[in-house]
């Protein structure tokens, strides 16, 4: 009983300082949580590279409930060997979730197969145990053009690494997607293997684009082994615009109203004002057979 | 019978009311001033600091304002529709009522919308209505219903009034001061109540009265619509015009009771305004407070049993954050007035006034549960907010606006009493004029 009532007090005080306070951290046992901790790399299009943690805490038996672990402090490094250079920290937000973003310039200790080593690690508090993961990716670029070959509208890709002495050295094989960017979603058009650092493709999506006809191709390559996550993204106006697209009239949605209303209204609204009119010329009347009477 | 002594006699009998103020009722103005300009203060204060001063946010949209706009051109439309049925159907206590019916159909008129106004968060922009209108909006529909029913509310009362102006004119005492005369004289529009004149002013006010029936239904159901033809939970009811027009019918009739109430009390029209009076439209009452329960069961048994899940978490809501409200509004508000009405013995003028006070407050509070909580409940929720940007809780700016609102209300009524009588002279002399019903068939029958 003691060891409970301890056990809960401990429990509560540091979880407060863990977890979000609206994710009901007094009411949760830690215990029944098993943490996930999972570290994520990002090249993005500018070349910088995104570091990014998720810590959750999943819920032993009930998989829906999964708790974010919140302020929590990540610490990023860059590995080699026995030498740990800190990258940077950050802690984690109301959803778990800790970034940090290295700039496109960013020296990397690299080994001699032209990999860098990063680490995330978590040092743990009295209610939750330390956590850490290392991934290993290659710092592959992406070099993505949008250009019409031939009067054929050809997306190329080349992808290469760079060795210690700065020669692109293409990249054997990897997979790679190609999508079109949406407003709140992206949509595929492509995928394949990048053979000998190249991968062409016709682009023949008809899609009409934003207002200007632009279209944003993405290439990405997700979750590889050798180079975590990359994406590349350029936009062109390759957009299509249908032009059978019909304009809708007298409609509920339209810009003018459905005959019906218009007369319907009309109708309503003379029927109801002849009556004053009518009523006004009945009073004028009045008032005129009073001058007769005098 | 001599019409013009009658005349004379009735303008003798009515004149004190019209020329002369008690101090009590000199008080009462005052008052009712006071929380006029502590309203206008507060309408300043909204304007000048935006709507972050009234409890309205994100998701409820629409507070009291537009409760009283609903409730208070509830009262006209059901004023109208009352006043078109009394003059339609020549009822014969129709002198003892019709004036307060009609007054309180353009007074409610014009206090209503301008809660909308209030609303209204940019107020620079309102002619935009006027210039961009969209016919498919209920919006424009209900801009165009209240403007036309506005103008011939007025038309109808202008009407009514005509003859006791005219009576006024020729009948006024020596202490009657000159803005008066001619402002009687200006307004009776030459009305000489010649049997020419009697017979075109009797046509065009027979043709109003009917016409004012039908916009009151059509202008309702047009507001009613406004609610209905959205799909958020609880508003989207194909019953809701009927039952809009249902309650506002239900309000109109008890604020009319209370009103004629006040006004026997306070203005000594005992002889005039009698219990009959008072137990015909109790009955009245009765009739529409069991057709409301009936409209009010109907809607939201259909909710309940539909199960659909925004219904339900509106019911929850009703049912738990709104508990008394909805019990004081479905419950209390419906049958203690149905049971007051129903038994002869509990039929007193104070008992039906009662009735009728409950009646009001159940039916502002049934208004407020049709807006607030179904705006505290939508269909799409907005994610990580402030609960104060949820719920929905009324500021004092808001609450000094409606009460300055009521006050309007009351302090017109009584400008109004001041320029005509309450009781219809010229309906007095109609009444007496028109031969005495004989039972020729029971004469038949004896003979």
């Amino acid at each position: 009983m003691k060891t409970g009532f301890l056990k809960y007090s401990v429990f509560i005080l540091l979880i407060s300082f863990i977890f979000n306070l609206e994710s009901y951290a007094q009411e949760t046992d830690v215990s029944n949580y098993r943490m996930n901790f999972k570290f994520n790399t990002i090249k993005q299009p500018d070349n910088s590279r995104l570091l990014e943690v998720n810590f959750i805490g999943m819920n032993k038996k009930d998989r829906k409930d999964k708790i974010p672990v919140y302020d929590a402090e990540i610490k990023f490094y860059n590995v080699l060997n026995d030498n740990e250079v800190l990258l940077g920290s950050s802690k984690t937000s109301k959803e778990g979730i800790a970034e940090l973003v290295l700039p496109k310039d960013q020296n990397y200790l690299i080994d001699t197969e032209g990999n860098i080593s990063l680490k995330a690690q978590f040092e743990g508090t009295d209610a939750l145990d330390g956590e850490e993961e290392e991934i290993t990716v290659k710092n592959i670029f992406l070099d993505l053009n949008l250009e019409v070959i031939d009067s054929v509208k050809t997306v190329s890709l080349k992808a290469y690494v760079i060795d210690s002495l700065g020669t692109k050295i293409p990249v054997e094989e990897s997979d790679i997607m190609f999508y079109v960017e949406g407003m709140l979603s992206k949509m595929k058009i492509n995928e394949g293997t990048i053979s000998d650092g190249e991968f062409d493709f016709t682009f023949e999506s008809n899609l009409p684009g934003d207002i200007d006809g632009n279209i944003s191709v993405m290439a990405m390559i997700e979750d590889s082994d050798d180079f975590g996550n990359v994406i590349q993204k350029k936009s062109i106006a390759w957009g299509v615009l249908d032009k059978t697209f019909n304009v809708e009239n007298n409609k509920l949605w339209s810009k003018a109203a459905p005959i019906w209303m218009y007369i319907v209204l009309s109708v309503l609204l003379i029927g109801v004002w002849a009556n004053y009119i009518y009523t006004i010329i009945n009073l004028y009347k009045i008032s005129k057979s009073k001058i007769q009477k005098t | 019978m001599d019409i013009i002594s009658r005349k004379k006699e009735l303008a003798k009998e009515f004149s004190p009311l019209i020329t002369k103020s008690s101090f009590t009722l000199k008080v009462w103005m005052i008052f009712l001033a006071t929380v006029v300009m502590v309203g206008l203060y507060a309408f300043y204060l909204q304007v000048k600091n935006g709507h972050g001063v009234t409890g309205m946010r994100d998701n409820v949209v629409w507070g009291i304002y537009i409760i009283n706009f609903i409730f208070f051109v509830g009262l006209s439309y059901s004023g109208a529709f009352i006043s078109g049925i009394l003059h339609f159907f020549q009822t014969p206590w129709k002198n003892s009522v019709a004036r307060i019916v009609e007054i309180m159909t353009v007074l409610s008129l014009i206090v209503g919308p301008i809660f909308i106004l209030l609303c209204i968060g940019r107020l620079d922009r309102l002619h935009y209505l006027f210039l961009y209108p969209r016919i498919q909006s209920p919006i424009t529909w209900d801009i165009i219903a209240i403007m036309t029913d506005l103008f011939g509310c007025f038309l109808y009362l202008y009407l009514t009034f005509i003859p006791d102006f005219a009576i006024l004119r020729d009948n006024h005492d020596r202490h009657m001061p000159q803005w008066r005369k001619k402002l009687y004289t200006f307004l009776a529009i030459g009305y000489q109540d010649t049997p020419e004149q009697h017979k075109i002013l009797h046509k065009i006010t027979g043709i109003m009265s009917t016409m004012i029936i039908a916009m009151a239904i059509v202008a309702y159901s047009v507001l009613a619509w406004i609610f209905s033809l959205t799909v958020q939970p609880g508003w989207n009811s194909t019953i809701f015009a009927p039952y809009f027009i249902i309650a506002g019918l239900y309000s109109g009739v008890a604020v009319i009771i209370i009103a004629m109430f006040l006004i026997r009390k306070y203005f000594k029209l005992d002889h005039y305004i009698r219990k009959p009076h008072f137990v015909g439209a109790g009955i009245i009452l009765l009739v529409i407070s069991l057709l409301f329960g009936y409209f009010t069961f109907s809607e939201y048994f259909a909710k309940w049993f539909s199960h659909k899940i925004n219904d339900i978490n509106l019911l929850d809501t009703l049912f738990t954050t709104y508990f008394w409200e909805f019990i004081f509004a479905n419950y209390i508000g419906v049958l203690v007035p149905m049971v007051i009405i129903f038994f002869r013995k509990f039929r007193s003028i104070n008992s039906i006034t009662f009735a009728a006070v409950i009646g009001v407050l159940g039916l502002w509070l049934n208004r407020f549960l049709i807006v607030v909580p179904t705006l505290e409940t939508p269909y799409m929720p907005i994610q990580d907010t402030r609960p104060e940007f949820i719920h929905y809780t009324a500021t004092w700016i808001e609450w000094s606006l409606s009460f300055a609102g009521i006050a309007a209300f009351i302090l017109f009524f009584i400008l109004i009493m001041k320029l005509v009588p309450i009781i219809p002279m010229s309906g007095i002399i109609d009444h007496e004029k028109e031969p005495k019903i004989k039972p020729k068939i029971l004469t038949q029958i004896h003979k």
